[in-house]
């Protein structure tokens, strides 16, 4: 493994992070909320930092996949470090480990937030705050394949490392051009939510956000009582509407738009995603008429399904605060939380396809204890699943319930309450942001230890990146052949 | 570009890694799943698992929309059917390769033409044809022409007792008298440099020289190196490359000594040469080597199916005193290595295979491309077009990309040593030399 390369492509990922961070600058001066050095000097300290990277490592020949990960990881870790600076610098938030909590918190499109009140921010970290959840939604890497021609090289590793998924689905034959593809799906769909959000009567600034956040499934937004405080049926619509697509794999959408209108007919996950976020909204409305938690079925209805969806994408917007439901209810969105999106979409959390291939593969277990001779073949999209994908799927989710585990442990180890800490980590390594009891909807992540923010930290990082990327660094063997860098300045 | 290519083995991996690295859209289509994996695993490419002659298959690669096909799989008549069928779909060039002899022999009434087939390649004839060209030349070890021959670019190593190492290039070019060379790139330890003035030649350098082809003599001569044509050759291995090599030898009037294992091939063989001695024993019988005079031959030419006899006949020969050797070796990574064991040619036919596909893809703006084994380069013919933002000014005033030497300048057959005053008119046909990464470059510069 050559560090060299990876110190060379960390820093051009932070020199064009230190592009982005630009961007706000606009809305500051616009807005004149006096905070615009902030993003000036977080910019710069990105850039010198990048720059001096990209500058000094001579990078290898190509990357191997031992690289990538390491690559991925740390990009994802510096860029939330990066991305943590304005909050910081401009003392909107005073601490560092939550300013990067907060950051780590949009990248990976989690939308926990250790803020009391959002609106203190200022229209610039706002935007700030949403653009990061857009970015770590398709994925930085992907977007700097997309345009940086430097990560051409070995880009493929790259991919693999950031959207790893059981599936494979490569739309064009060179990795740049699906992430183009990708990415330029992805900007459709924000343009088109903007646009509707502005007609149902947002401001221009809101529905930007608001689509940002929406398109990603991070959940951050403008307001402290998120979605709920537009007290808009449509903008509810809407958002349910776009949440839905946003879960859905994104080389499906492509496909429908580029005229193959059996797409969507073809994916059984699609049909399994759809089905579980529809029995979910139907299950919430029937307890919620039930318990009488609302004075019509409509309005059960409408937050019912606004819920289930926002959390079932793992995008944590609310209209209601869930925290006060039945029980029954509670648990049903505590269990959705686990799926999360399609396998390509921008959801977090396990993923449909996951869920039910090992739905498939606990039906045949069972199958074989009835017929012991019967030869099975699982299949998805009347497609064999190769034995390899099962295994690999199985691990996954032995290797989920230890991560969960060990971090809900730690957590409630320090004193926390078995719902919070608990709903605080699923929250986190589903990227969904909002959990129950004290990091409810209507609550925040400011009143944790820092050891457990630090710990939930790493939680929303390797769920995003779908743990392997994530746990591989933190083996020893892993760092076994690190060859050093080779300096530009150094003679060979 | 989108380029369809069918079959995973050694020349379609090779090709697929040379085409995904110059960023064209690549498709590469094969049964086999696992070799797929890896191979996706490491390459910027699109991998589909299937028969490469079926239609379903295909059009599941983008047929429609490729602009080449290539058909490498080891099945000569699945790369005809794929071949013929890419035609269907309106693919513009279409390569096959095909080892069947009897498939292409000219009196076929269903030749290449006939099947709209560009080009069909036999990789053990392209070898056979390899080895007799540098054959010729007994010191170098690469001789490609250029300019229709008018130009060639030869590859020497240099030995340790050679006077000009430790010489500067520009003290060499001092010394040259009325013929004009230019050293375009030296290979050391297996990286390829782009030399300036300022380069030493070390010993065991390859180094390769871009010379007119008449002066290939009085340059051999200043490098103290001499090219006779062999009298003597020992051809180890009697498969079809065997017999190609043994056969034109015979023609030109060589004496051939051709060992093979086989009692039967032997047989066919004798049948078959005229004045070649065929010998019945195996290639690594080091006593029967000796014994037929092996350590006095001018060349040895190992190519047997098995590498490890070819690697170890083609050592011993050497150790004895044989001049100079070529060994086929089935596992083109080794090339570099074997370079230092002290063989003096090393040839995979699937990467000359490979490489003359290469050749013909680029065939475009470029007229001609040799790749050179065994390092990072290629060397390019390129025409100056009118519009080129230098013409008119002379070579000292126009910055070349990094990583390209410009060895000739051909105009109206007049073949041209460039120095710095050389000045380019349009219509000339440049030869350069340029790693491969700066190929797409070098284009680029040409053209603006």
């Amino acid at each position: 493994m050559r560090l060299g390369t990876i110190g060379a492509l960390l820093g051009w990922l932070l020199i064009f992070l230190s592009a982005a961070l630009l961007i706000p600058i606009g809305f500051s001066i616009y807005y004149a909320d006096g905070i615009w050095q902030a993003f000036v000097i977080s910019s710069a300290i990105g850039f010198v930092l990048g720059g001096g990277l990209a500058w000094s490592c001579v990078s290898g020949p190509e990357i191997g996949h031992r690289e990538g990960f390491a690559i991925v990881g740390f990009s994802w870790l510096a860029a939330a470090a990066l991305g943590a600076l304005p909050y910081y610098l401009s003392g909107a938030i005073p601490g560092y480990l939550d300013a990067y909590f907060e950051s780590m918190s949009g990248f990976t499109t989690t939308g926990s937030t250790i803020l009391e009140r959002v609106e203190a921010l200022g229209p610039s970290l706002l935007f700030w705050r949403a653009f990061t959840q857009w970015l770590g939604g398709m994925g930085i890497i992907v977007l700097s394949l997309a345009i940086l021609p430097i990560l051409g090289i070995g880009g493929m590793q790259l991919f693999r490392a950031e959207m790893p998924g059981p599936t494979k689905d490569r739309l064009a034959p060179r990795i740049q051009d699906t992430a183009r593809i990708l990415w330029s799906v992805y900007f459709l769909f924000t343009a088109l939510e903007t646009v509707l959000l502005m007609l149902a009567g947002m401001s221009f600034f809101d529905a930007v956000c608001h689509a940002f956040c929406t398109l990603a499934t991070g959940g951050f937004s403008t307001r402290t009582d998120s979605v709920a405080a537009f007290h808009s049926p449509w903008i509810d619509l809407i958002i349910i509407i776009f949440v839905m697509l946003a879960g859905i794999n994104f080389s499906l959408h492509y496909r429908l738009l580029s005229g193959d209108w059996k797409a969507f007919g073809r994916s059984e996950e699609l049909r399994f995603y759809l089905g579980v976020g529809v029995f979910a909204t139907i299950l919430i409305m029937l307890v919620n008429i039930v318990f009488g938690t609302y004075n019509s079925w409509l309005d059960s209805l409408r937050y019912g399904a606004f819920q289930a969806w926002s959390v079932l994408t793992t995008t944590g917007f609310g209209t209601a605060d869930f925290d006060q439901w039945a029980p029954a209810c509670k648990f049903t969105l505590v269990a959705l939380m686990f799926l999360g999106g399609m396998a390509g979409s921008t959801g977090g959390g396990i993923k449909q396809v996951r869920i039910l291939m090992f739905w498939k593969f606990t039906r045949v277990q069972i199958r074989k204890l009835i017929h012991p001779k019967a030869v099975e073949a699982i299949k998805l999209d009347n497609h064999k699943v190769q034995a390899e994908v099962i295994q690999s799927i199985l691990g996954y989710l032995s290797l989920y319930v230890v991560v969960f585990i060990v971090a809900t442990l730690i957590v409630t180890g320090q004193g926390i309450d078995i719902i919070t800490g608990s709903t605080a980590v699923i929250a986190t390594l589903n990227n969904i942001g909002p959990g129950l009891g004290g990091v409810g909807p209507c609550r925040n992540f400011a009143g944790l230890p820092d050891l457990s923010k630090a710990v939930l930290i790493l939680c929303m990082v390797a769920g995003r990146l779908e743990l392997y990327t994530i746990i591989i660094l933190l083996i020893p063997s892993y760092w076994k052949d690190v060859r050093r860098p080779r300096w530009r300045w150094s003679k060979t | 570009m989108r380029i369809v290519i069918i079959g995973s083995g050694e020349v379609g991996r090779h090709i697929c890694q040379q085409l995904s690295g110059e960023d064209h859209e690549v498709v590469l289509v094969d049964r086999n799943a696992d070799r797929l994996k890896s191979l996706e695993q490491n390459l910027n490419i699109l991998t589909i698992e299937g028969n490469g002659a079926s239609a379903g298959i295909l059009e599941q690669a983008g047929i429609a929309k490729a602009d080449l096909f290539i058909a490498v799989t080891d099945i000569d008549e699945v790369n005809l059917i794929a071949c013929i069928m890419a035609k269907e779909y309106g693919v513009l060039r279409s390569v096959a390769r095909v080892r069947n002899e009897e498939y292409f022999s000219g009196a076929s009434p269903l030749n290449e033409h006939r099947l709209g087939i560009d080009l069909l390649i036999n990789p053990d004839q392209v070898v056979a044809h390899e080895i007799i060209r540098i054959s010729e030349v007994s010191e170098a070890f690469e001789v490609v022409d250029f300019a229709s021959g008018e130009v060639v670019l030869v590859g020497y190593q240099i030995k340790e007792d050679n006077p000009i190492c430790g010489i500067t290039l520009a003290d060499l070019k001092d010394l040259r008298g009325l013929y004009d060379f230019v050293i375009v790139a030296i290979v050391r330890d297996g990286e390829t440099i782009v030399p300036r003035g300022a380069d030493l030649i070390q010993a065991e350098d390859r180094i390769y020289v871009v010379v007119r082809r008449r002066d290939m003599a009085a340059v051999e001569d200043l490098f103290n190196l001499w090219s006779t044509a062999p009298k003597k050759v020992f051809v180890i291995g009697g498969g079809r490359v065997g017999f190609r090599v043994a056969k034109a030898m015979e023609r030109q009037k060589v004496d051939v000594v051709l060992v093979e294992a086989d009692p039967i091939k032997c047989e066919h063989l004798a049948e078959h040469l005229s004045n070649a001695v065929v010998l019945n024993f195996d290639g690594l019988d080091a006593h029967d080597l000796l014994s037929e005079g092996i350590d006095t031959a001018d060349l040895v030419v190992a190519v047997t199916d098995g590498d490890t006899t070819n690697i170890l006949s083609s050592l011993l020969a050497k150790y004895h005193g044989a001049k100079k050797c070529i060994t086929r070796i089935s596992r083109p990574d080794f090339i570099p290595l074997l370079g230092k064991l002290g063989i003096d040619v090393a040839l995979s036919p699937r990467l000359v295979a490979a490489n003359m596909i290469l050749r013909f893809v680029r065939r475009g703006a470029v007229l001609s491309v040799a790749t050179l084994l065994g390092s990072e380069a290629e060397v390019v013919e390129l025409v100056v077009s009118e519009r080129w933002a230098h013409v008119n000014k002379p070579l000292k005033s126009v910055d070349f990309p990094p990583g390209t030497n410009l060895g000739a300048v051909v105009r109206q057959g007049k073949v041209i040593i460039p120095s710095g005053d050389t000045v380019l008119k349009a219509g000339d046909r440049l030869i350069i030399f340029s790693m491969k990464k700066a190929v797409p470059m070098t284009e680029q510069f040409l053209a603006s």
